[in-house]
């Protein structure tokens, strides 16, 4: 109140010098000199949208940038080099990465191979594996909600003369295991089934299929990029041969990932990359130190704030699932709701379009689809897989929580989204006929 | 045999240490790191109320400091690269 009068008597001076100091300059110069927002692609924001999409890739953990730094700074060397202080301390630097991403995962620190992310990882398991023995075995077992670099691998293999089986998912987004075992065939020389879906987040049967596999002696290959770090994942409980790590999914740096290959019993690969033998000869090329370190540094953070993080996501995925319940029918969850991780969360809402959706959620970065296949008109293959409905299909929206997300974020994002959902349900004639009771499956449309 | 040769920890430590790091997390100039680790702060002071050998509650504390470092550094990084425009929950 005092100040409110001080600040009144100040401005009835009016000298320029004071002048500067109230709110009236202060906003006559907020418009002139600072553009009002962010206006791109045609769409007007005020600010930067919160980040709701933690699957199709996670910020930098501070932690993690501060581990790298150095790297890039003064200690720039390369961990090839013998023989000075530069190399060594760089070699140093990677072998420690090497360990910390081991352990994170309960593996030897010989058993890592550093490339440069998932998708090299999952190309050199499938083709690497499947080239070298390709001479006995001929057939690799899929699903078909893997990620796109698993399918292409498959196919580009379909095309070479291998065969493919691409297991069918359930409407919960779980393979079946009795499918599973029927498919298996004397020469099958590869199972490749990943840990938790991209798209959708549930959680495949990893220890089931790894007994199955491990009964039957065939190398079992997981892409893990979405679950490592964020649910525990140990290869030998799972009994997996082959796993492929994506660092900037677990709060890393983007260009850098790590495959996991088993020493006992020992699973070779033919390597997709010629070079000076680097990474056991699996993957030449000069491992980029500061990459390696940031995605080691990581690992370390996500293995000591697991638990933490995992109990926090779960409240947050509750919260913004009863807060759009709570508001809205018609909304569904893609995939299992029981098996699946927390921080994934695709909702389908019924009678809306899609494309109109994501345009109003603008201040929202969320994801419909995965980030490989939004460029393409198509809906999802994966949740083509599950049985979706083409319209429930088109109106998918996956919400993906991560450590950073505050309660804040996920209320406004519930309410944006509920406004959203609601204004075009307005607009929608579909849905008032549903609301007057007609049932839009059985209706005979007239022919004009 | 370290742990023998750092001072005891005591309250008043512990409590400076915290305010250090609520100091510093509020630099940051990113939203979601500013609420992040303002919050995991205090969760882990929290968390750590209670330990009881001396030789844990030093090793936690050290930890701590070499946190604060870490958050030290970082925070001026952000600042440096600060984007013009802030996200849209501080406006």
């Amino acid at each position: 109140m005092a100040s409110k009068l001080l600040s009144t008597a100040l401005r009835r001076r009016s000298s320029p010098l004071l002048r500067s100091f109230s709110t009236a300059a202060a906003a006559v110069a907020h418009d002139s000199s600072e553009p009002s927002g962010i206006s791109i692609k045609g769409v007007k924001i005020a600010g930067r949208p919160l980040y709701l999409d933690m699957q199709a890739t996670s910020p930098v953990d501070p932690r993690v940038l501060d581990a790298m730094l150095p790297y890039y700074l003064s200690q720039f060397g390369n961990p090839h080099s013998r023989t000075h202080l530069y190399g060594w301390e760089s070699d140093a630097a990677v072998e420690l990465a090497r360990s910390q991403v081991a352990s994170l995962i309960n593996a030897s620190p010989k058993e890592i191979v550093f490339t440069s992310g998932a998708t090299e990882s999952n190309n050199i398991s499938v083709k690497g594996v499947m080239h070298f023995y390709k001479e006995k075995k001929r057939h690799v077992i899929t699903t078909q909600t893997e990620h796109k670099c698993v399918l292409d691998s498959c196919r580009h293999l379909q095309q070479e003369g291998f065969d493919v089986t691409y297991l069918p998912v359930n409407s919960d987004g779980i393979i079946d295991l009795d499918t599973f075992r029927s498919a298996i065939r004397p020469d099958t020389g590869l199972v490749s089934v990943m840990t938790v879906n991209n798209e959708i987040g549930v959680i495949q049967p990893m220890e089931e299929i790894g007994r199955i596999c491990r009964e039957r002696n065939i190398p079992f290959h997981t892409d893990a990029a979405q679950a490592v770090g964020k649910i525990p994942i140990d290869v030998e409980k799972m009994n997996v041969s082959l796993m492929s790590i994506s660092a900037h999914k677990i709060y890393g740096p983007k260009g850098v990932g790590a495959l996991y290959m088993r020493r006992r019993p020992r699973i070779r690969v033919e390597p997709q990359m010629s070079g000076g033998g680097q990474e056991r000869g699996i993957r030449s090329g000069t491992v980029p130190t500061p990459l390696v370190v940031g995605m080691g540094a990581a690992c370390e953070v996500a293995k000591k704030e697991m638990e933490y993080d995992e109990k926090r996501i779960c409240k947050l995925q509750e919260r913004l699932l009863s807060g759009i319940r709570a508001r809205l029918d018609g909304v569904v969850v893609n995939g299992s709701e029981e098996r699946r991780y927390a921080g994934n969360l695709n909702l389908s809402f019924a009678y809306v379009e899609g494309e109109s959706l994501l345009m109003g959620l603008k201040e929202v970065a969320v994801s419909s689809g995965s980030a490989c296949t939004s460029a393409s008109l198509e809906p999802s293959y994966v949740l083509r897989a599950l049985g979706v409905d083409e319209d429930m299909a088109h109106t998918s929206i996956r919400f993906g929580i991560g450590r950073f997300t505050t309660e804040e974020e996920v209320d406004r994002a519930v309410e944006l989204t509920v406004r959203q959902v609601e204004k075009l349900r307005e607009m929608s004639p579909l849905y008032e006929m549903v609301k007057e009771g007609i049932d839009i499956k059985n209706i005979q449309w007239s022919q004009h | 045999m370290a742990s023998a040769a750092l001072p005891s920890v005591g309250r008043s430590e512990v409590l400076s240490l915290l305010r250090s790091f609520l100091r510093t997390t509020r630099k940051f100039e990113d939203y979601n790191v500013r609420e992040y680790s303002k919050r995991r702060t205090i969760d882990a002071f929290r968390q750590n109320k209670d330990l009881s050998p001396p030789s844990a509650v030093s090793a936690a504390f050290s930890d701590g400091e070499s946190q604060l470092e870490v958050a030290r550094r970082q925070a001026t990084v952000y600042s440096l690269y600060a984007p013009k425009v802030k996200s849209i929950m501080e406006i």
